[in-house]
């Protein structure tokens, strides 16, 4: 494919690559995220003060336990994006800035997988952990 | 090769710059450099970009928060009551407090880049208006969640 291809829609330029891809990800995400904030700070109103108990209960409604899961891993997705437009914005050596953009995304990653498996975990009623895992 | 261009004007002379305006690229070229935050006199739909740009990086430390959070919940209720009591401290509840704060401010600013992203609201005047009305009505909204949290005697000092 030649480097010379032009990408023209309604006769304005756009992106040939994955610009317009990532513009649309970061829209869609605060998109969502509008009425999910709107959401989870009403759960934060209602487990404030709640204590042990109340959190508990809070998590073994179902419609709760989905929307703190989706509501995590959408502004993980969010806060990917973000970091990477600042590290992009002000990091120019490729080496640091590569080394930077993966660290990003492991930490992204990992918060993203402990926090299913803690809400699945709540979701479901499982005894407190360490249980079963053998210590 | 052609010697980079001289300038007439001496006050601007790219090769004899006092300013530091100007900067050496690695070619060795000498060019003036693109206006940086200290140039700029502060006007507020810059202020309020920043803003959501330094909101949207505290929330990430939010979302390190939170997941503590489920964590501790999901290791029982002597973990969870350690947890409740660090971020039930003065300490714990102003750092929930600031990121109540860049959460409202973040989703004002988040809206505001929305409208404007839809085409709307680009003018001078509007741009300037929905700039306060982000930072406003973010700062008032934190208030008042944390106001009627400490009313309703969710959390106390």
């Amino acid at each position: 494919m030649s480097r010379e291809t032009k990408a023209f829609v309604r006769g304005v330029k756009v992106s040939e690559r994955h610009g317009a891809g990532e513009w649309t990800a970061e829209r869609l995400s605060s998109l969502i995220l509008v009425p999910l904030t709107l959401w989870g700070l009403w759960g934060g109103w209602t487990l404030s003060g709640a204590g042990y108990d109340g959190a508990l209960a809070w998590f073994r409604s179902p419609v709760n336990a989905v929307l703190l899961a989706v509501t995590l891993l959408i502004s993980l997705w969010h806060m990917n994006m973000g970091l990477k437009v600042i590290v992009d914005d002000y990091i120019h050596k490729p080496g640091s800035r590569g080394a930077l953009l993966g660290l990003i995304g492991l930490v992204c990653l990992v918060l993203a997988a402990a926090g299913v498996f803690f809400i699945v975990r709540l979701a479901l009623g499982s005894a407190p952990l360490p249980a079963g895992f053998g210590v | 090769m052609s010697s980079p261009p001289v300038s007439r004007d001496a006050a601007n002379d790219p090769t004899n710059d006092q300013t530091s305006r100007c900067g050496a690229h690695p070619n060795g070229r000498v060019r003036p450099l693109s206006p940086h935050l200290q140039i700029w006199r502060w006007h507020v739909t810059m202020a309020a970009s920043i803003l959501n740009r330094m909101t949207g990086s505290a929330l990430s430390a939010g979302a390190v928060l939170v997941v503590l959070w489920l964590l501790a919940l999901a290791f029982g209720s002597e973990a969870y009551a350690t947890f409740t009591g660090w971020m039930g401290s003065p300490l714990g509840l102003l750092v929930w407090f600031g990121l109540t704060l860049a959460l409202f401010l973040h989703l004002a600013g988040g809206v505001r880049h929305l409208v404007w992203d839809a085409g709307s609201g680009l003018s001078l005047k509007a741009a300037d208006a929905l700039s306060w009305l982000s930072i406003v009505g973010g700062i008032v909204g934190a208030v008042a969640f944390w106001a009627l949290l400490f009313a309703s005697g969710r959390v106390g000092l």
